[in-house]
């Protein structure tokens, strides 16, 4: 084989350890990853762009003493590779200590996560083609007002992984899944509204037209909204949306930024930051779910955590550095940037279901605001927890949806919202995604209109 | 790679009936250290490698990529993108047997490197965040945190195509962070500068570093005393440089071609029409030297330009690319961007900024009786088929009577780009450029924003 052959995952991996071995570290971890993506978009009848991808890459942090130091190469050739190891070597040479412990092999939990459907591997171009047809097909016979879908994708993914460490961890996971989108773009006079679906999931098997009736009857129901009077309303986050809003905010529950000073959770484990019906886990071993893995990049095994319990918080989900630095347990949750470096990553990160439906939380005060669509993130900050963002969505009155709006934002900080929810629905969206959260009512809420 | 590796390459392409084929070679090597706590939390060095190949059969498009090379393998991949045609369709190129005359284009040396960041040393790096670090902190004892970093990234690319093209580039850029949080009364406040530069990493000698990180700083501290803004409808301020993120998102975004040619986009079919107040002229120039956003050539090979806009607030042209160009009907502006070989090439923005006009910021500011200063802004984003923008004001102030007021906390703009450009009805003669990274179907690439201060009469303000 010579220094330039591109070799396999697995050769890839026993070629790094030992290059790191030779390097003088006996302490290192290392995550390789290959994928193939299949995808597609459709615009105006034709296929405008197919895409064909197979990406390989591998990471490696090593320990020169306790610094370490992490690299990551996407060529997988000897050459490379030892490249790869002689550049972490020199990060580590830099990086101050840091406290923790590689794990050492354990038996992984004994779950059938169900995340690796064989026959994903017979998903061709054509059936992704058809199908995205026929949604486009069905979108404009829902509505005549539909004007364009500028966003049509069907796509499969597979992804292969390996983690190892020093201490003889080795794991090999495969997941595998598709996903297919529809953006609907309708116009009333000069007014565009867009509505968007978005389906995934670990098999095949989508309904063209409930996709195309649920991106369309989204965007046209917001064709003649109105902005609203400013004021402090109660207001109820869509399940389309509040996990949006969640997952923005989940970065103040990571051990990482507690560590770095970067949450207002610091010091809060033990006491109530929520109102008692607020119970949040992390699931990695929920089954065909999108964030679903027995192991995670640190080659910890994976577990459920309970995160917020009655409102009373309970841990942070860590890496095994920032569960040292906390002083917390390490919950499982690591994962590898793009630079390498480690992280800390939601694993099916979810809000825990109310018993009320969510008719009865629109009918809970004699109006509110009932929101479906939120416009941006940017003024969103997960460090002060302050909200202000562009919402679209529809009045409600006694119960009564009476009128849509748009044009407003609303305004409130995150930590206070928290203690603020007047209710939960007992739905999750069935959009295939790592954060579920149902419909929450939230009193207090500045609009501006 | 080889001429005749990347020709075989080629050739097969067109053998499966493309009417262009186009390859894009990649090896990037991306260098970051950050540093919290008074101590490197991160050291990482990654190296990018892969190949694109795009075949373009008319409009459509198919693209395939790899990080492996070796030539079964990336003929596979184009037989396997292939898949979906219908064997009848695209036959423009398919007759080539002739060997490729090569041509490269002539690339004007902009952004010369005095300093390779690849043989630089890493005590170098750390000195930078250890005096940023040190500066931030002189600056109050409600500093709490501290986070910097510096990125050096180094791209070696080729772009070839079946026309003939043979286009190498080196990219190098360097950028600076720093992340100031400031506490108070059981709040938390960040604020950040972030600049960049396509240089070597005389960037870093060149910076004044403590100048940002006090900058920073201060700017978190002032906001933990701040009250909350009064929202609704108001005349509204825009400060420069960053500011410019204003223009990037309401109207550069829909300019581009790539929403044009899908009929998402608001300004679809409106050249020559009068879109803007005549106030405004706006240009993206792609030529600029050493900015963030430049490139000798774009990601499809065609050597930078500038091109107006808009002009005197009437429509000129679109940001194209190669196929936004060919459906459209505006000639190629070298916009065809990427962020790696990832992705194909959509029209992009480069350096995008409205010129500077006439008036003083002492004067734009002086017209507003009651309104907003949007002194530095935030990120922001937009849907290009309906218009709707929005952003975040980082540091915001109240106007009252022409006259800067108390800071306030919680603000962002929310509007749609059709109706903004109008109401931009003063432009200001300060015109500075800023640093960012802007994402969209062709990956996140680094762009330059830039503004003079400007008055918008109107825009919606998130508040309380």
């Amino acid at each position: 084989m010579s220094a330039a052959t591109a070799l396999t995952l697995a050769e890839a991996v026993d070629v790094v350890a030992r290059e790191a071995r030779r390097a003088g570290s006996d302490r290192f971890d290392i995550e390789a990853d290959e994928s193939d993506r299949l995808g597609l978009d459709v615009f105006a009848g034709q296929v405008t762009k197919t895409d064909v991808s197979s990406l390989r890459g591998l990471s490696i942090r090593l320990f020169r003493g306790r610094r370490p130091g992490c690299a990551r190469t996407e060529r997988l050739t000897v050459d490379a590779l030892r490249r790869t190891v002689t550049e972490a070597s020199a990060q580590a040479t830099l990086a101050d200590e840091a406290d923790l412990d590689l794990p050492e092999p354990a038996a992984l939990p004994a779950v059938d996560l169900q995340v690796d459907d064989p026959t994903l591997d017979f998903v061709s171009l054509a059936q992704m083609k058809a199908l995205a047809l026929h949604v486009e097909a069905a979108a404009f016979e829902v509505d005549p007002r539909v004007e364009n879908l500028p966003y049509l994708r069907v796509s499969r993914n597979r992804r292969s992984s390996i983690v190892c460490n020093s201490n003889g961890v080795l794991y090999q996971s495969r997941q595998g899944s598709t996903t297919a989108g529809v953006g609907a773009v309708a116009r009333y006079g000069q007014i565009r509204k867009m509505g968007i679906d978005t389906r995934g999931g670990r098999a095949f098997d989508y309904d063209a037209a409930s996709m195309a009736r649920r991106a369309v009857e989204r965007a046209v129901e917001l064709l003649d909204a109105t902005p609203l009077a400013s004021g402090v309303y109660p207001v109820v986050l869509s399940h389309r949306v509040s996990p949006q809003l969640f997952g923005l905010f989940a970065s103040p529950f990571f051990a990482e930024a507690v560590h770095e000073g970067r949450s207002r959770l610091q010091g809060q484990i033990g006491r109530a930051i929520a109102v008692p019906e607020i119970a949040i886990v992390c699931d990695p071993l929920t089954p065909r779910a999108a964030g679903s893995y027995l192991f995670d990049s640190e080659g910890v095994p994976a577990r459920t955590v309970h995160v917020v319990r009655d409102g009373v918080l309970q841990t942070y989900l860590s890496t095994l550095a920032s569960a040292r630095a906390t002083g917390v347990p390490p919950t499982g949750t690591g994962s590898r940037d793009e630079s390498g470096a480690i992280t800390t990553r939601l694993a099916n990160y979810q809000v825990g279901k109310g018993v009320r439906r969510l008719d009865d939380l629109l009918a809970a005060y004699s109006r509110c605001l009932y929101v479906v669509q939120l416009e941006g993130t940017a003024a969103c900050s997960a460090v002060s927890g302050e909200i202000s963002i562009g919402a679209q969505g529809f009045m409600y009155e006694r119960g009564r949806r009476t009128r849509p709006v748009d044009r407003v934002t609303i305004n409130t900080n995150f930590f206070d919202l928290l203690h603020r929810i007047r209710g939960l629905s007992d739905t999750y969206s069935d959009a295939f995604g790592n954060v579920f959260v149902p419909d929450v009512l939230v009193d207090g809420v500045h609009v501006s209109g | 790679m080889e001429q005749r590796h990347a020709e075989r390459l080629l050739q097969a392409g067109c053998e499966r009936g493309a009417d262009f084929v186009e390859l894009f070679q990649e090896e990037t090597r991306h260098t970051s250290l950050s540093y919290a706590n008074n101590r490197v939390e991160t050291a990482t060095s990654v190296t990018r490698y892969g190949v694109g190949i795009r075949l373009l059969f008319g409009t459509d498009v198919l693209y395939t990529q790899t990080s492996r090379d070796d030539e079964s393998h990336v003929l596979r991949l184009i037989d396997a993108v292939c898949a979906v045609r219908e064997p009848t369709i695209g036959s423009g190129a398919r007759s080539r047997r002739h060997a490729i005359d090569w041509r490269s284009p002539d690339l004007e040396p902009r952004h010369p490197v005095v300093l390779d960041p690849r043989g630089v040393g890493p005590e170098r790096r750390l000195d930078v965040l250890r005096r940023a670090d040190r500066a931030a902190r002189s600056v109050s004892h409600r500093v709490s945190q501290v986070n910097a970093r510096t990125e050096d990234v180094v791209s070696e690319i080729l772009v070839c195509n079946s026309e003939g093209l043979w286009a190498a580039d080196t990219r190098t850029r360097c950028r600076f962070h720093v992340t100031v949080t400031a506490e108070g009364g059981g709040e938390m406040f960040e604020a950040r500068e972030a600049p960049g530069a396509q240089q070597g990493f005389e960037f870093f000698d060149e910076l004044d570093v403590e100048a940002l990180a006090h900058e920073a700083a201060e700017r978190a501290v002032r906001l933990v005393s701040a009250g909350y803004v009064t929202g609704g409808q108001m005349p509204v301020v825009v400060g420069n440089g960053f500011g410019g993120v204003i223009f990037h998102e309401a109207c550069g975004h829909l300019l581009e071609t790539e929403g044009v040619r899908h009929k998402a986009s608001v300004f679809a079919a409106r050249l020559g029409e009068q879109i803007a107040h005549a106030e405004v002229t706006a240009v993206d120039d792609g030529t600029l030297p050493g900015s963030w956003g430049s490139v000798r050539m774009d990601d499809e090979g065609m050597p930078a330009r500038t091109t107006v806009l808009i002009k005197a607030g009437v429509l000129q042209t679109y940001l194209s690319d190669r196929l936004g160009a060919q459906q459209t009907g505006v000639p190629r502006s070298g916009n065809g961007r990427r962020e790696s070989y990832r992705h194909a090439p959509v029209s992009r923005m480069c350096n995008t900024y409205i010129a500077a006009g006439l008036h003083t910021p002492a004067a734009v500011i002086a017209s507003v009786d009651n309104g907003l200063y949007a002194k530095k802004m935030g990120g922001g984003s937009v849907n290009p088929a309906t218009g709707e923008f929005n952003f975040a004001v980082e540091e915001a102030y109240r106007i009252r009577h022409g006259r800067v007021a108390e800071l306030v906390r919680g603000a962002s703009l929310i509007g749609q780009g059709e109706t903004i450009l109008p109401r931009i009805s003063m432009v200001g003669d300060d015109l500075a450029f800023a640093a960012g990274m802007c994402g969209a179907s062709s990956g996140h690439v680094p762009v330059t924003v830039g503004q003079p201060t400007i008055r918008v009469d109107e825009i919606l303000v998130g508040g309380r």
